[in-house]
């Protein structure tokens, strides 16, 4: 036994890589919602970059440690204490028996990442122990953590190296998101396609890791409501009939009715994760050359702080 | 229409193919499927999208791997010819759309169970969530809407119908289908080695019981 849940907060999961290649079955990919941060903290406590690892959502989570482990956080700011002093993001530490991870309410962002030398232990299903909860796969008996349970690590008593981050490869946590977005399948179907890119949206109540609705313009949309379900994917902005507009995450159906007015780039997706009612957000046009342009350079800046970035973003 | 036509890049790791209805689909997207080269391949009702590694390929590649399995011209594997029978019990507590359906197709109780019990079907995909089934075939006089406000939650094994087709909810869920019963039948189980009763191409036929 290596960790005991105190408090879990808002929703605690334990994600990994995702859980690819089973759409068609109607299996989500799961994973960290913001996979970028996860590979961050990994990368700290010298982990893969997907091992599986905590995602606080919102903070508001405490954990006592039972064994001495290597612990580093990444993501949304939120003020952090281990055995009571000051935990930064971005760093490793080493926690001894008996220490208490505090993180506090998150203050920018929405998710943080601990991630702990060795890896957490659990449940592999359907290929992935990322936790899916609308169907309990996988994660911690594939529900959020509860105040009381104890988490294993996959491997333990490693000796790891004291990391920080380097800044330039410290992501930039904001209110105010702006993410490229590409044409898609029924984009066509938008009266006025400007509507999309020109309104500053402010991001709804309903965010989670399914998917985050936008508020801030009613668009028109020229659909009778009966389109044949087609596939969706993380990324994919929905917009129903009543004009709302709808981008899915991780946690996302695998099909939908909803015209597909634009697909968030590749290059933005992880930054769904980091999205929290109130934040505000642009979606820039990008066609798809410039759109694959941005991902080779955004992966070639990563590349030369985490190996795998192709893996991750 | 050549295969140009067909084929559209949604975003910069998507490419939807149009293809005829479901069937179709399928074949497609297990061909595609089989390469390897794909990270998903999903059949939809009426085209199959596939995400791709946009780092790694460009689109000349995608297109071109696509025109190879479009113009594929082995024969398709054709499904077991045996029909699976999923029980359902119709109304009451487990169908509560069924007495409105009833009202507005205007049919008996009677009527409505015989037509969409009592003939078979086909699955045309699994999707929305693990294990959810779009079954098509549905008989034109059951032909109803989506609920306008969804269901905040449904339970497992809803037997829903909506837009020509049934849906079968696997999993309990927010859900905008119009429910007229309920089944009894595992249809998704993650611990056991088939976790997915049902697959694309499946045949089946519902059978009213007395109790899901």
């Amino acid at each position: 036994m290596t960790l005991e849940v105190l408090k879990p907060g808002p929703q605690t999961t334990i994600q990994s890589a995702p859980r690819t290649g089973q759409r068609h079955l109607g299996v989500p990919c799961s994973g960290p919602a913001d996979p970028l941060s996860m590979a961050l903290a990994n990368r700290l406590v010298g982990n893969e970059l997907l091992a599986p690892a905590l995602e606080i959502t919102l903070g508001g989570m405490s954990l006592r440690f039972r064994s001495n482990t290597a612990v580093a956080l990444a993501g949304a700011h939120a003020r952090a204490t281990l055995a009571g002093e000051l935990l930064p993001l971005h760093c490793t530490k080493q926690a001894k028996v008996g220490d208490e991870l505090l993180v506090g309410r998150s203050e920018l962002g929405a998710r943080t990442y601990a991630a702990f030398a060795g890896g957490l232990l659990a449940d592999e299903i359907l290929g992935s122990s990322s936790t899916y909860l609308p169907a309990a796969l996988g994660g911690h008996h594939g529900r959020a953590l509860a105040k009381g349970d104890r988490l294993m690590l996959d491997r333990c008593e490693r000796t790891v190296e004291m990391l920080a981050t380097p800044d330039e490869f410290q992501p930039p946590m904001t209110a105010s998101w702006a993410l490229r977005a590409c044409d898609s399948a029924e984009t066509g179907l938008l009266r006025d396609r400007r509507q999309l890119f020109d309104t500053n949206f402010t991001v709804a109540g309903r965010c989670d890791r399914m998917g985050i609705m936008l508020e801030g313009a009613q668009l028109a949309v020229e659909s009778d409501g009966r389109m044949a379900s087609a596939p969706v994917f993380p990324g994919t902005v929905q917009c129903p009939e009543d004009g709302r507009v709808f981008m899915l995450s991780v946690d996302a159906q695998t099909t939908g009715g909803y015209a597909r007015v634009a697909q968030i780039a590749r290059a933005d997706r992880h930054l769904l994760g980091q999205l929290r009612p109130g934040d505000h957000v642009r979606l820039l046009p990008r066609d798809r050359e410039s759109a694959v342009a941005d991902l080779r350079a955004k992966l070639d800046y990563w590349r030369d702080w985490l190996d795998d970035v192709e893996h991750v973003i | 229409m050549s295969l140009a036509n067909k084929i559209h890049a949604l975003g910069d790791d998507l490419v939807s193919i149009d293809v005829s209805g479901p069937a179709e689909a399928q074949v497609l997207a297990a061909r595609l499927r089989a390469s390897g080269d794909w990270i998903e391949v999903v059949g939809g009702i009426d085209a199959v999208v596939l995400q791709f590694d946009a780092a790694l390929h460009d689109l000349d590649f995608v297109v071109g791997k696509v025109h190879e399995s479009t113009s594929q011209d082995e024969p398709v594997v054709a499904m077991s010819p045996d029909v699976v029978e999923i029980p359902v019990c119709y109304g009451g507590e487990y169908g509560p759309d069924f007495d409105a359906v009833c009202a507005m197709l205007k049919l008996s109780a009677e009527e409505l169970i015989a037509l969409h019990a009592g003939h078979d079907y086909t699955v045309d995909m699994l999707g929305f969530t693990p294990g959810f089934a779009y079954i098509g075939g549905l008989d034109e006089r059951l032909s109803v809407p989506r609920l306008r406000e969804p269901r905040v939650r449904v339970a497992a094994g809803s037997v829903g119908i909506a837009d020509g087709r049934t849906g079968l909810y696997a999993l309990p869920g927010p859900g905008g289908w119009v429910l007229i019963g309920r089944t009894s039948y595992p249809l998704f189980d993650a611990t056991s080695d088939r976790p997915f009763a049902l697959k694309a191409g499946m045949r089946i036929r519902f059978v009213a019981v007395p109790e899901p």
